[in-house]
């Protein structure tokens, strides 16, 4: 599912060259939960971005869902990202729909038939626990209840990847124990996951084959 | 996904706000300017072409010629280039349409000792010979007739109203352009306000995978229908405009014209002026730059 090889990233401000990547190699294959953790600037975010070709990478392989991102047309992008699930740390609904619109929103956007607008988004929902909500606005809901909104809005399209950049960061540990039980569910049916995190005690917690980032270079790759 | 397009136009078409009535005011002062100068060349083209049809030399004849020697006449004019068609007006002829045109003061012919105006030849021109420089060529050539005491006529002042014809195609033109150009960049700023209203909306498009179209589209409808609108006031403003003063300025398109009636625009001149007001809006739409990165 994902496959890195000799990856590197480099950010340029004028003179100045920013290694924000360096030599990057590992292999995710499909259905694993895979953390990536390391503290604020490690990388994380740079290497999340690079595989829904947010960025570009400066040297090296990266082949993620079947597309070779060192090759990726401008246009083919919208297709990798089809086949991608993304959430964030804020988890950017939008302020001016419901729940339900929300998550609807993604569906329209990407064409799909009217008829089975509502029964996909109505079983995201309810996939995580969020059926009773579905007409509250963002700024009614709790930061859970957002995050979980978030999540929907990911796997409405049924996303052969789930790329989670913080999900957890601004929770409680109630709420993200939550957000990581809907996740890892959300892995259990078959959904690759790879799961960014800084919290070392929510990465150790997990059990799961964990990927650590120090300064841009792969320290680990275990588990 | 067309009707997800056509509503999210809609929905910015509303957050556009004032600066959206902007920009279908612009468009629908820059194609009423247009239109309106369109109208005037319209209808002077038409003076043009009927006074173009009636441009005479005419050839006042020393004496009033025999039968045989008008024949005579009459054929040699006729093998001159450039010629379509002579007709002879004898002095009694001419005796009569002055009697017309005097109208009341007819009267005051009857007390002259004797006809005073001589026989004539009224020529006139053939197709495309009826510019200044071929009527004037051709006036010298029947000035040569021994036969000819004087030769008037011609069509320079045709060919001033074609100036003027011109002119206002031009000066249409040109206002017409400078209003386009502003309701271009009106329109430009509407969209670019419009994308940075909807800067999160389009951020989770391209995060979830909608194609560009997807994501432009709307701002190129919405564009297109600010001008559309633009364009259907301009058009109600050219009608009310022309229903209320056509009927007005038609005698005095008569008396100094020559034309009956003016007209409205046809058909296909009034599709491209909303053509014109959509394609001002798209490309407004298309220009505004308002590109999130995620």
């Amino acid at each position: 599912m994902i496959r890195l090889h000799r990856v590197c990233k480099v950010f340029e401000s004028g003179p100045m060259k920013l290694p924000a990547l360096s030599d990057i190699s590992f292999t995710v294959e499909k259905g694993e939960f895979v953390v990536l953790s390391g503290a604020s600037g490690a990388g994380k975010t740079t290497l999340l971005r690079l595989l829904y070709a947010d960025e570009q990478v400066s040297d090296g392989e990266i082949e993620v869902a079947g597309f070779d991102l060192t090759a990726l047309r401008r246009g083919e992008v919208p297709l990798l990202r089809r086949s991608l699930g993304i959430v964030f740390q804020d988890a950017k609904l939008l302020s001016g729909r419901t729940v339900f619109e929300n998550i609807a929103f993604v569906l329209r956007v990407l064409g799909t038939k009217r008829r089975d607008i509502t029964p996909r988004a109505f079983q995201a929902l309810k996939a995580v626990g969020l059926s009773s909500r579905v007409q509250a606005y963002p700024a009614q809901l709790s930061q859970g209840e957002a995050q979980r909104a978030a999540l929907a809005r990911a796997i409405v399209k049924s996303p052969a990847l789930l790329l989670a950049d913080e999900p957890t960061g601004n929770l409680d540990e109630a709420m993200a124990g939550e957000i990581l039980d809907l996740i890892k569910d959300i892995s259990s049916r078959g959904t690759t996951v790879l799961f960014a995190t800084h919290q070392a005690r929510l990465a150790a917690q997990l059990k799961r084959r964990t990927l650590r980032l120090e300064g841009g270079i792969l320290v680990k790759d275990e588990g | 996904m067309l009707s997800f397009i056509v509503s999210e136009a809609l929905v910015d078409l509303r957050r556009a706000g004032r600066v959206g009535m902007s920009a279908i005011l612009l468009i629908t002062l820059s194609l009423t300017a247009l239109g309106g100068f369109w109208l005037l060349s319209l209808n002077l083209g038409r003076a043009v072409g009927q006074w173009r049809d009636r441009v005479r030399v005419v050839v006042f004849l020393r004496e009033e010629p025999s039968t045989a020697a008008l024949a005579e006449i009459t054929r040699r004019v006729e093998a001159l280039d450039g010629v379509q068609r002579v007709r002879y007006v004898g002095k009694a002829e001419a005796l009569r349409s002055l009697r017309q045109s005097l109208g009341t003061q007819a009267g005051v012919v009857d007390h002259l000792p004797r006809n005073p105006l001589p026989a004539s030849l009224e020529v006139t021109p053939a197709e495309g010979s009826t510019t200044p420089e071929a009527t004037s060529a051709l006036a010298g050539r029947l000035a040569a007739f021994p036969e000819a005491e004087e030769v008037q006529g011609g069509a320079e002042w045709v060919e001033g109203l074609a100036r003027w014809q011109h002119l206002f195609q031009v000066v249409g033109l040109a206002v017409g352009a400078v209003l386009a150009l502003a309701a271009i960049l009106t329109v430009t700023t509407a969209t670019t306000l419009v994308l940075h209203a909807r800067r999160a909306e389009t951020e989770i498009m391209r995060l979830v995978g909608a194609s560009e179209a997807v994501i432009r589209l709307p701002q190129l409808l919405q564009g297109m229908v600010q001008g559309l609108l633009g364009a259907v006031v301009a058009l109600g403003l050219l009608e009310a405009a022309f229903a209320v003063g056509a009927p007005r300025l038609e005698p005095l398109l008569q008396l100094t014209l020559g034309l009956a009636r003016a007209v409205f625009l046809s058909l296909p001149q009034i599709l491209f002026l909303i053509v014109g007001g959509a394609l001002l809006g798209a490309l407004g739409g298309l220009l505004a730059r308002g590109r999130v990165t995620t």
